[in-house]
C-alpha cells in the first residue's frame, strides 16, 4: 500500500513537470491551451476534492527531500531539453526576474497590506545602478549584483519614510507617482542616456566562464540564455530561503499583525514605522537585484523597461499567485510571465488575455491559487 | 492604595475633540493589584480614556503617570512595552493568522530577536518563539481545553466568546504590570459572562501584583470583581469608592436611569 503511494505521489509530480514542460514547447496555438487547460485542471481538482489534497500533503511529508530533489532535477535539466529553444529558455529566465520582484512585494502586499506600485522604480533603481557602474567605471557584475540591491534598499527607505505618513490608498497612489516621477526622470537626465537608454553593458563572466558563450558539458551545447536562467534560479532559491525566514520569525508575526489591525498591533509593542519601512527596503533590496540582473543580461537598457507596467503585472503576480505564500507567489511568476509570450498569436489580444486571467482568478479563486498556511511551532 | 504609591496615576486628564470634552479633568488612581472598575453611560469616555493611557490618543492637558513617569507624548508601542496591556471593546485581534500568532504577538514586547538574528542566529529565533508557543499552549489551557485544541485555527473562524477569550489571553501573555479590559464580556450570554469572571479572578489569583481596570456595562459584574468604582458621565468622573457606595449615589442612579430636568443638565 505504502509503495502504492509513493508511486502515485510521485506520478503526480511527474505528470506537473510533464504538463510543463510540455506546455513550454508546444508551439501550435491549441496544443499549448490544451497543456495549459490540464494544468488548470489538475489545480482545481486537487482544490475542489480534500481528499487529493490530503494526499498530496501526505505524500510531501512522507517523501520531502526526494520530492524537492525531484524538482531541482527538473528545474536543472529543463535548458537541456530545451537546448533548440533559446528564446525559452529567456523567457524561463523573465519569469524568475519577476519572480524575484515578486517575492519581495509579497512582503508588502501579502504580509504586510502595503500595495505597492514602485516595483518599477526600484527596478529602475538596481538595473541603472549596475549599467552606469558597469559602463563607466567598469566594476565587475559580481560586485555590482549586491550593491545594486543596497542602492535600491536605500531608495526604499528613503520612500518609506515619507510613505509612512500615509495609508492604504493613498499610500499606493504615492508609489505609483513615484513609479511616474523616475520614469520620467530617466528619460529626461542625460547622464542615463534619455530615452535612448544605456548600452554596452558587457556579459557577466564567472572565472574564465563568460555569460555570453554556450555552456559545453559533456558534448551537449546549452545556449548561452541558460548562464542567465542558473543564475536567476539561484537568486530565487535565496529569496526563498530569505522569506522562509522572514515568515517563521518576530518579523514575519510583526507584518502579519499590521496587516490586520495597526493600532492594536501597536498595542502588544510593536514599532509600526520600523516594520513597514523594513518591509520596504528588503523589498527594494531584491527588486534592486533583480533589475541589475536585467540590466547585465540584455546589455542595454532604456526607461521603457521600466514602466507602470512593471508595477502592474508584478502586483498581478502577487494577487493570483496568492497573498502571503511564497510558492503560490512563484508559480504567479511562471504563469503570468510564460502564458503572454506562448500566445504570441494573439498578440494584439494579449492585455485581454491577461486581463481575463486576472477575472477567472477572482472569480473562481479570489485568495489567488495558493492561500497563506499556518505556522506551526514544532 | 498601596504602600509603594499607585502604578497608575492620571491628574486632571483632559482630551477634547472639537469642542467636545470627551474625557474632562479626570483624577484615577489604581493601586498596586488592585481590582478597578469603570462604569458609565455610552459615550461618557471610558473607552477614550482607555485610548488616552495606552497612547492613541494624546491628551489635551493633564498628566498620565505610570510608576511614577509621565507617560504624555509616548508612542503607543513605547507604553506597551513598560507594560500596560489591554483589550478592546469591539475585539481588535489579529484574524486571519491563528489563535497561536496572536498570543504569541502579544510577547513581542518581551521578545528580543530581531533582524540580526533572522539570518545569522536563527536558533535564538527558533527557540524564542517555540518556548513563546509553550506559554501560550499554558495560558490558553486556563482559560479552556476546547480553546487549546483550537489553537491552529484562525481567529476569524472562532466564536464570539471565544475571541473574546483569546484577546485576553494576547493581553496577559504580555506579562503586563496593569490590565486594561474594556467590556471582556461585551455579547456574551450570562454563562459565558459568569465564566469569564471566574477565569479572570482565577488570573488574578495567580498574579497577585496584577493590577486591572476593567470597563463594564453589567453592574453585576463589576460587583464581584472590583474592589474600587469609578464613574463616569459626560466625560467627567461623577463619583468613585467601593460599590455598595456607589450604587447608592444619587448622581450615579441619575446618570445611569437619567434625570427628570435632563435638558438643564446638558
Amino acid at each position: 500500500m505504502k509503495v502504492l503511494e509513493a508511486i502515485a505521489f510521485f506520478g503526480v509530480e511527474i505528470v506537473f513537470f510533464l504538463l510543463v514542460f510540455l506546455f513550454l514547447v508546444f508551439e501550435k496555438t491549441l496544443s499549448i491551451f490544451g497543456a495549459l487547460a490540464a494544468l488548470v485542471a489538475l489545480s482545481l481538482l486537487v482544490g475542489r476534492f480534500p481528499v487529493l489534497h490530503q494526499f498530496l500533503k501526505r505524500g510531501f511529508s512522507a517523501y520531502k527531500i526526494p520530492s524537492i530533489l525531484l524538482g531541482l532535477l527538473f528545474i536543472l535539466v529543463l535548458p537541456i531539453l530545451l537546448k533548440e529553444r533559446p528564446y525559452h529558455i529567456f523567457i524561463l529566465f523573465n519569469a524568475g526576474l519577476f519572480a524575484l520582484l515578486a517575492l519581495g512585494l509579497n512582503w508588502q502586499i501579502g504580509s504586510t497590506n502595503i500595495v505597492n506600485f514602485a516595483t518599477g522604480a526600484s527596478f529602475a533603481t538596481g538595473a541603472y545602478t549596475a549599467a552606469l557602474l558597469a559602463v563607466h567605471l567598469e566594476w565587475p557584475f559580481w560586485v555590482l549584483l549586491p550593491i545594486s540591491g543596497l542602492a535600491a534598499a536605500t531608495i526604499g527607505f528613503i520612500l518609506g519614510l515619507p510613505c509612512m505618513k500615509t495609508k492604504t490608498y493613498y499610500l499606493s497612489l504615492v508609489t505609483m507617482a513615484f513609479t511616474i516621477i523616475v520614469y520620467l526622470i530617466l528619460n529626461n537626465l542625460d547622464f542615463t542616456g534619455g530615452p535612448d537608454g544605456i548600452s554596452g553593458i558587457p556579459f557577466p563572466s564567472l572565472g574564465f566562464h563568460s555569460f555570453g558563450s554556450p555552456i559545453r558539458l559533456w558534448g551537449l551545447e546549452i545556449p548561452f540564455q541558460a548562464n542567465f536562467y542558473y543564475l536567476v534560479v539561484v537568486l530565487v532559491a535565496i529569496t526563498f530561503l530569505v522569506d522562509q525566514r522572514f515568515r517563521y520569525s518576530r518579523i514575519g508575526l510583526a507584518w502579519n499583525a499590521i496587516r490586520n489591525d495597526e493600532i492594536a498591533a501597536s498595542c502588544q509593542g510593536i514599532d509600526i514605522l520600523y516594520y513597514k519601512v523594513l518591509s520596504f527596503s528588503a523589498n527594494f533590496f531584491f527588486d534592486g537585484i533583480s533589475g541589475a540582473l536585467f540590466a547585465f543580461s540584455m546589455g542595454h537598457i532604456s526607461p521603457e523597461s521600466f514602466s507602470f507596467n512593471v508595477s502592474v503585472t508584478v502586483v498581478a503576480i502577487v494577487i493570483v499567485g496568492g497573498l502571503d505564500n511564497p510558492v503560490g507567489v512563484l508559480l504567479g511568476s511562471f504563469l503570468m510571465i510564460i502564458i503572454p509570450e506562448k500566445f504570441q498569436v494573439f498578440q494584439d489580444y494579449r492585455m485581454l488575455i491577461f486581463g481575463l486571467i486576472i477575472l477567472l482568478m477572482l472569480r473562481l479563486r479570489p485568495k489567488g491559487l495558493f492561500p497563506p498556511s499556518v505556522r506551526t511551532y514544532g | 492604595m498601596s504602600l509603594n504609591g499607585p502604578i497608575l496615576k492620571t491628574e486632571r486628564l483632559t482630551i477634547t475633540f472639537g469642542g467636545l470634552c470627551a474625557v474632562d479633568q479626570v483624577d484615577f488612581e489604581v493601586g498596586r493589584g488592585e481590582m478597578v472598575g469603570l462604569i458609565g453611560p455610552n459615550g461618557s469616555g471610558k473607552s477614550t480614556f482607555f485610548n488616552l493611557i495606552t497612547g492613541i490618543y494624546r491628551p489635551t492637558s493633564g498628566t498620565i503617570l505610570f510608576e511614577g513617569e509621565n507617560l504624555v507624548g509616548q508612542k503607543p508601542h513605547e507604553i506597551a512595552r513598560k507594560g500596560i496591556a489591554r483589550t478592546f471593546q469591539n475585539n481588535r485581534l489579529f484574524s486571519d493568522i491563528s489563535v497561536l500568532d496572536n498570543i504569541i504577538l502579544g510577547m513581542h514586547a518581551h521578545q528580543t530577536s530581531g533582524l540580526f538574528d533572522t539570518f545569522f542566529r536563527y536558533r535564538n529565533v527558533k527557540a524564542e518563539l517555540k518556548t513563546g508557543a509553550q506559554e501560550a499552549m499554558e495560558l490558553l489551557s486556563f482559560f479552556s481545553r476546547e480553546l487549546q485544541e483550537s489553537c491552529l485555527k484562525r481567529v476569524m473562524d472562532l466564536p464570539h466568546a471565544d475571541r473574546r477569550r483569546v484577546e485576553i489571553c494576547r493581553a496577559l501573555a504580555a506579562k503586563p504590570k496593569l490590565l486594561l479590559l474594556d467590556e471582556p464580556a461585551g455579547g456574551m450570554s450570562p454563562e459565558e459572562t459568569e465564566e469569564l469572571m471566574q477565569d479572570i479572578r482565577k488570573v488574578k489569583e495567580t498574579r497577585r501584583d496584577l493590577s486591572l481596570v476593567v470597563i463594564e456595562h453589567d453592574m453585576a459584574v463589576i460587583e464581584k470583581i472590583a474592589q474600587r468604582v469609578y464613574v463616569f458621565n459626560y466625560g467627567k468622573k461623577i463619583a468613585e469608592g467601593p460599590f455598595s457606595l456607589i450604587s447608592k449615589d444619587p448622581k450615579v442612579i441619575e446618570a445611569y436611569l437619567g434625570e427628570e430636568g435632563e435638558d438643564a443638565a446638558a
